[in-house]
């Protein structure tokens, strides 16, 4: 389901209590309405009534004042009807007056005088009332005996002394007079105002019916079960009403006032209608603005799930926006990598796999050649040789291998001792320069002392790694600057080149596993590409890291190593530190560029006092100037030979106490007997190993 | 093969072993053989004693072997060439048929057995 489907349903749902609870409110506002219409028809028909019992009432206080009359109590009906007659005149409500004797017959009335009276009692019910009691009754609507006016007895007993009834005077309401009371409540039209009498007659009727017509059988059976209340019922014109209605005390007479039905709704309609058309518009304007809000919610989302997120004025969906964004990024940063990562493997086992052909395709020439050539032929020298030396090619390529995967899986036990690792660097580099590896490039080392918990081999390892790499991608002639110092609680190890340098995106991947840089169809670089992985790894098991950083393509890079320092060993703990060996001055007179440096390297890194002569008759000079302890001197010179120059040395004052080593290519014992006979105290084989040259210092006087 | 003349071979490979043992398995087939490090330097040796096959690896530093074959089309069109690569697979690609068709008379993947190059040596003639 849609967003805005469920918002719509919110609004519909937030609208629906909202509509019932006007609904109940619009049914209780129409019955109240009904109500209070009901209740203030009420009140005007007690009103009314009230305004009519005042009529009746004065007529009332009129008749017992007429009662009253002395004449009538003299017997002097004569002066009594004449009394009555002037009481008339100013009583237009009543039509008549009568004066009957208890036994019914009229002794006179407002047309006949006293003694030439006729007629007998009409409404014989209210006149024996009265006959009963003291108090005034109200008759009903009845026909007068001339047959012609309808009109209402009101009549009285006047009693003797000895309390028997002597005569009942009687007055006849004009039923017309009650008319004009109601004539004056104006009511709307369609309205009934109805007076009754206590037989539920019509007295005066609003519209116009005659006196006497009875009411509607509805009215009349109300009547019977409550003199006062309300009923819906049918007007005698078949109008369909509510009619409240009450009954005097005083007269007994009843008033309603009908209200048509339409009119009493109409009202409550209309209540109903402003209150629905007000749910209806709330209605429409929540929905409205639940569509409107919607879309403003949806549409942002749905542009954001398609991937084009717009800027919304919801912050939450800019939050998300943003959030997905950066996931976006992320996962395109994490994709790229991963493919970089797949590229790198299969460059990687495309390279192995050409790394591993190679060796074995020379493998198998030389098989061959084994084969068929004779034993002891040169041939099959050379093939066993080759055979040899690419055995171990691949031994070291697939230690390589091997190396790789444990590192990586963090399975290596670390033989860790205290270290100087200024000291691996220059030794290593000194291997490396005898072994020629240097020689293609201006490498110098710039390695003091700087103590490390470490693995040494593993050490040799990071070093020789990031060396190897430094010659791999350093054209020849240029330089390379390695070195090991301390910074503050920190070893660092450095590799710095001239070589091709990091494209900006390499720099952070350079240590990946099989990560390489970018390689011509030459392969001049050459190798397995784990060398830097290794490095890293190595570095991080060891506590440090390793980092590369680079100017650009082109400008060269620099590989540090970081691990924490210690302080430097015990004198116990090294052995190689035990006896230190003196400083001393020494003479190296050698042809051979690397081996001189190498040699120099070592020996200023051990703490002697070194110079150098590149053949015999320079380093004659230079020893007869700087009188060395020792002196480190190539058999085969240029000029003059190493035996030579040791002759003269020794010969040369002061050279009875120098220490002289030979230096030789080729390590026969004929070799060493003549270099002690000239004078050496002791021999080295090229290439020079630090340790042996270290060895031999150490074993000189 | 001619009974007569012995022909000559032209062995370039970057690996100093690889081309010593090609060099001593192909003389005891009979064949005279030159070798050469780069490509730079075979077309050098090829001036100075024109041989017969050349037989060179494609992926060597300085020139590497595809100029090589491109040179020695252009230079020396008689000379027949064959390839051996071990890196046929380098960056997911077959380079030997790209060798083939700039105008190689045929290549073998590394390693290969020296009888096999033996016989397409015979075939080339």
């Amino acid at each position: 389901m849609k967003l805005r489907s469920h918002l719509l349903l919110l609004s519909i749902a937030t609208a629906a209590p909202v509509v019932a609870l006007a609904t109940a409110i619009a049914i209780m506002v129409v019955k109240q309405e009904r109500e209070s219409l009901r209740d203030a028809a009420g009140e005007r028909v007690v009103a009314v009534l009230s305004a009519i019992d005042a009529e009746v009432r004065g007529s009332i206080a009129t008749l017992r004042a007429l009662a009253a009359s002395r004449q009538l109590e003299a017997g002097n009906l004569t002066a009594f009807h004449a009394e009555a007659k002037r009481v008339l005149d100013t009583h237009p409500d009543w039509i008549t007056f009568t004066l009957a004797h208890p036994d019914g017959t009229r002794l006179a009335d407002a047309a006949q005088a006293p003694g030439a009276a006729t007629g007998g009692v009409v409404d014989r019910a209210s006149f024996d009332a009265a006959l009963v009691g003291t108090e005034p009754v109200v008759g009903r609507v009845v026909v007068g005996p001339a047959g012609r006016n309808l009109g209402i007895p009101l009549r009285v007993a006047v009693r003797g002394a000895d309390g028997e009834p002597r005569f009942v005077v009687t007055v006849v309401l004009r039923p017309e007079s009650f008319a004009d009371v109601l004539r004056e409540q104006r009511l709307p039209d369609g309205w009934v105002l109805n007076l009754l009498d206590n037989g539920g007659y019509v007295i005066a009727r609003l519209p116009y019916v005659p006196a006497g017509t009875p009411a509607t059988d509805g009215f009349r059976a109300q009547l019977q079960r409550s003199p006062q209340g309300w009923f819906r019922g049918k007007t005698l014109e078949g109008r369909d009403t509510y009619t409240p209605y009450s009954t005097s005390t005083l007269s007994g007479w009843t008033l309603g006032i009908a209200m048509p039905v339409e009119a009493v709704n109409a009202a409550a309609w209309r209540t109903l209608w402003a209150l629905a058309a007000l749910v209806l518009i709330a209605s429409t304007v929540a929905v409205g603005l639940a569509l409107i809000i919607g879309r403003r919610i949806a549409r942002p989302i749905a542009s954001l799930a398609a991937g084009v997120p717009e800027k919304t004025s919801i912050d939450e969906i800019n939050a998300l926006g943003a959030a997905v964004r950066e996931r976006q990024g992320l996962i395109e940063r994490e994709k790229a990598a991963l493919q970089a990562t797949d590229r790198a493997k299969d460059e990687f086992l495309a390279m192995l796999s050409h790394e591993l052909r190679n060796p074995l395709a020379a493998l198998s020439a030389a098989a061959h050649v084994i084969k068929l050539a004779p034993a002891d032929a040169d041939a099959s020298v050379k093939a066993r040789a080759v055979i040899e030396r690419q055995t171990k090619h691949m031994a070291r390529l697939v230690g390589d291998l091997l190396d790789i995967s444990r590192v990586a899986m963090g399975k290596v036990a670390l033989e860790r001792e205290r270290i100087n690792l200024g000291e691996v660097v220059s030794n290593v580099a000194a291997t490396w320069r005898a072994s020629g590896r240097l020689e293609r490039h201006q490498v110098s080392v710039r390695a003091s002392p700087v103590w490390v918990d470490a693995d040494r081999a593993r050490m040799e390892q990071v070093f020789s790694n990031l060396l190897d790499n430094a010659i791999k991608f350093t054209p020849a002639g240029k330089r390379i600057i390695v070195g090991a110092a301390q910074e503050g609680d920190h070893a660092v190890l450095q590799v710095s080149d001239e070589g091709e340098g990091l494209a900006p995106e390499l720099v952070d991947t350079a240590f990946g596993l099989f990560v390489q840089g970018e390689r011509g169809l030459d392969r001049a670089a050459g190798g397995l590409g784990v060398g830097l992985a290794l490095v890293k790894r190595l570095a991080e098991l060891h506590g440090g890291s390793a980092t590369a950083a680079s100017a650009g393509r082109g400008k060269g890079a620099t590989f540090t190593v970081t691990l924490p320092a210690v302080l430097p060993a015990a004198t116990a703990a090294a052995p190689e530190q035990r006896a230190p060996v003196p400083t001393r001055r020494v003479l190296i007179v050698e042809d051979n560029d690397d081996t001189r440096q190498m040699m120099q390297e070592v020996l200023r890194f051990s703490g002697h006092d070194v110079r150098t002569a590149r053949d015999g008759t320079s380093g004659l000079a230079l020893a007869a100037e700087a009188r060395p302890d020792v002196a480190l001197i190539d058999i085969g010179l240029p000029d003059v030979d190493g035996y030579e120059v040791a002759r003269r040395m020794r010969a040369a004052p002061g050279g009875r106490t120098i220490g002289l080593v030979a230096i030789t290519g080729y390590g026969q014992a004929e070799d060493q007997r003549r270099a002690y006979e000239a004078g050496f105290d002791a021999h080295l084989t090229k290439p020079v190993a630090p340790e042996r040259l270290k060895q031999v210092m150490a074993g000189l006087r | 093969m001619s009974e007569k003349q012995p022909k000559r071979l032209l062995v370039v490979d970057d690996d100093a072993d690889m081309r010593l043992t090609l060099k001593l398995a192909l003389e005891i087939a009979g064949y005279v053989v030159e070798v050469a490090a780069n490509g730079r330097e075979a077309v050098a040796r090829q001036r100075e004693s024109p041989c017969d096959v050349l037989i060179t690896d494609i992926f060597m530093p300085d020139a590497d072997g595809f100029e090589a074959i491109d040179a020695f089309r252009k230079q020396f069109p008689r000379t027949r060439i064959i390839v051996v690569s071990g890196g046929a697979q380098f960056t997911k690609r077959d380079y030997l048929p790209d060798a083939q068709l700039i105008g190689a008379d045929a290549t073998l993947q590394k390693p290969f057995d020296v009888d096999v190059l033996l016989r397409t040596l015979q075939q080339l003639f």
